[in-house]
């Protein structure tokens, strides 16, 4: 195991991983920016430094400061958390060639997986179903409409260097396609330097499905079940679950192992999740690989008693997997809320400041992952996610009794965030029978 | 690693916009400094300090006009870093107490490295104590990722104080020197 590593990540996941090398005795730097200096928990970390401004691009995003304090700090390795540069292969691979370890899966995983369109092909070689679609690079708007009337409208025009909901425009005929082609190629281009496009068949109104896989060193993969995460909203989530609800067992095998099968064709090692998407007719298509820990691991831990971190950080430092897939056992519900502080009355206008109030929900069956404090001061410049409340239960409905008290407990001002919707959503009579899917949200809570 | 006292927070829960009101300071200062220049040179004057709240305007007459050593633009008392506030490098005395010196400036680290007093082990320190320096001096080195950054003192002024030791790793935002500037 390391004996120091740093956290190249703020807010609740520096925290999180914080706290499994506490318990591992793994000593910790934290890197911060100089809006977050107040942060109370950097001060659980051995060591604090400073590395920039409050912009991302000066500090949590700036490759050179965040090696630079790995060097002064004598680190092993270090952990990119989620977001910021946890899926920036370029990244790992300086990590690597300064000789410290990247708490994640190797660069050429990272690669091939981070460009959709090759992560569609490794799919389709480990006999994954993929979305039917171009099959490769859509370079003009006469292919894009020869793609269309072959897989047939409404279509999805993807960034391939997109992922995360993001990148994406869809079009319902020929006269949309035509207009949004050549602003999806400008967008990508701007956003994420590459303007390569390709197409899907649009899947409208799917259920979001993802499995949590891990691999080590040695070739072993094993899969911890699955998450579903369709309540969503613009592309982004708010409650997850697990188990997927309604899932017939078979399903249920055959979405994991078509994970497992994918992680073991791109030699994937360490944590990482298998998106997919599961029609009303009980198809499921390939969607895309994240090669991180996930915001939602949460509720994999609480089924399946894996500590999910503290296994990215022993793979990472060379350990095998102690446990084969007969060994992971899921049991129970468990459902995340999304503390996001934003005002869903006003658009979901992001609400930085202070935290003046602050009560914690607790009892049994209550998890909060957070870093967020009375007198907290909540900076405008990042995502405004600011904790996750997590509950467990034996059944899906105590689990969603347990998560409605402990958000009745929650009181937070002057800050407004998601809480109230997360509740609303979860006391809604179709959340209660498991029907709805990624359009839940928009349809049935904004009225639109 | 050395921190700096740690601000009280006081932040605000309204969305930051800066970018306009710092235009029209901004614009509005550079005025009253053209203003400034032509009254010292009508009355021969060599030397001007304007302060207004948190605004300080000071100018030297004799060769080269100086830049002012704190942001134009007026840092609102009691607010935490913002991250609009600007990436300047400097932060005024003001805010060490109320015992200190006019004129006293901190020349702050614009990286993570570790800080060199000397350009190489055998050589001469580029500063001491009580040495005069100018905007482009090199006054130490900072090396990151095996590159030794020369860093430059960017103000006119004395080193009353060294800060940090050589080969001290240092964090951005960590205090190198103080320098008294009037």
């Amino acid at each position: 195991m390391f004996s120091r590593i740093l956290i190249a990540n703020r807010g609740e996941i520096a925290l999180r991983i914080i706290r499994a090398c506490k318990e591992l005795g793994v000593e910790t730097v934290a890197v911060f920016s100089e809006v977050d200096r107040n942060a109370s928990y950097l001060h659980l970390a051995d060591e604090r430094i400073c590395i920039g401004a409050a912009p991302s691009a000066e500090s949590y995003l700036n490759i050179p400061r965040i090696i630079a304090a790995a060097e002064i700090a004598d680190v092993e390795a270090i952990h990119p958390g989620y977001g910021f540069l946890a899926e920036n292969a370029h990244f790992a691979e300086i990590c690597r060639d300064c000789k410290i370890e990247f708490v994640g899966p190797s660069v050429e995983s990272m690669r091939a997986l981070g460009d959709k369109i090759q992560a569609k092909e490794l799919a389709k070689a480990a006999n994954v179903p993929v979305v039917p679609g171009s099959d490769g690079l859509v370079e003009t708007e006469e292919d894009a409409v020869r793609v269309a009337n072959e897989i047939g409208y409404p279509v999805a025009v993807k960034a391939a260097a997109g992922g995360g909901g993001r990148g994406i425009r869809f079009a319902h005929n020929e006269v949309t396609l035509r207009s949004n082609f050549n602003q999806a190629q400008s967008e990508a281009e701007i956003a994420f330097k590459d303007g390569r496009l390709y197409m899907e068949k649009c899947i409208q109104n799917f259920r979001h499905i993802e499995v949590q896989i891990l691999g080590d060193r040695t070739g072993n993969v094993v899969h911890l079940y699955e998450r579903e995460c369709s309540v969503q909203r613009r592309q982004q989530k708010v409650i997850e679950e697990t188990p997927a609800p309604e899932l017939p067992a078979e399903l249920r095998d055959a979405i994991c192992d078509a994970a497992v099968r994918l992680a073991r064709e791109v030699g994937y090692h360490n944590a990482g999740t298998v998106e997919f998407m599961l029609d009303a007719d009980g198809n499921f298509y390939f969607l895309e690989v994240n090669t991180r820990i996930q915001v939602e691991h949460c509720i994999t831990e609480m089924a399946t008693d894996v500590d999910l971190v503290k296994w990215q950080l022993h793979v990472a430092s060379g350990r095998k997997l102690a446990m084969t897939q007969d060994d992971i056992h899921h049991s129970g519900a468990s459902i995340e809320c999304r503390i996001n502080a934003e005002d869903p009355d006003n658009d979901f206008r992001p609400c930085p400041g202070r935290v003046e109030a602050l009560v914690l929900p607790g009892g049994p069956g209550i998890r909060w992952d957070s870093h967020i404090h009375q007198g907290y001061v909540i900076p405008p410049t990042y995502d405004s996610m600011i904790g996750k409340l997590i509950a467990y239960g034996p059944t899906r409905s105590e689990a969603i009794a347990t998560a409605l008290r402990a958000l009745d407990e929650f009181v937070i001002g002057p800050t407004k965030t998601t809480a109230a919707l997360c509740r609303r959503v979860l006391a809604h009579r179709r959340f209660a029978r498991g029907q709805w899917d990624t359009g839940f949200i928009e349809r049935e809570m904004l009225g639109k | 690693m050395a921190e700096q006292a740690a601000k009280k927070p006081t932040g605000t829960s309204s969305p930051q916009q800066p970018e306009a009101a710092d235009a029209a300071d901004t614009s509005a200062t550079i005025g009253e400094v053209r203003q400034l220049v032509q009254l010292m040179i009508d009355n021969d004057l060599h030397e001007v300090e304007v302060r207004e709240g948190e605004k300080r305007i000071h100018l030297k007459r004799g060769g080269k006009l100086q830049a002012p050593a704190v942001p134009l633009e007026p840092v609102p008392a009691g607010e935490s870093a913002q991250p609009g506030a600007p990436e300047d490098r400097y932060t005024p005395a003001q805010q060490a107490g109320p015992g200190a010196e006019t004129g006293l400036i901190d020349i702050t680290s614009p990286m993570v490295g570790t800080f060199y007093t000397t350009a190489s082990p055998d050589a001469d320190a580029f500063v001491a104590v009580g040495d005069a320096v100018g905007t482009d001096d090199v006054i130490c080195i900072i090396e990151a990722m095996k590159v030794m950054n020369e860093i430059r003192a960017e103000c006119a002024g004395v080193i009353i104080e060294i800060c940090v030791k050589n080969a001290q790793p240092v964090e951005y935002g960590q205090t190198l020197f103080k320098v008294k500037t009037a």
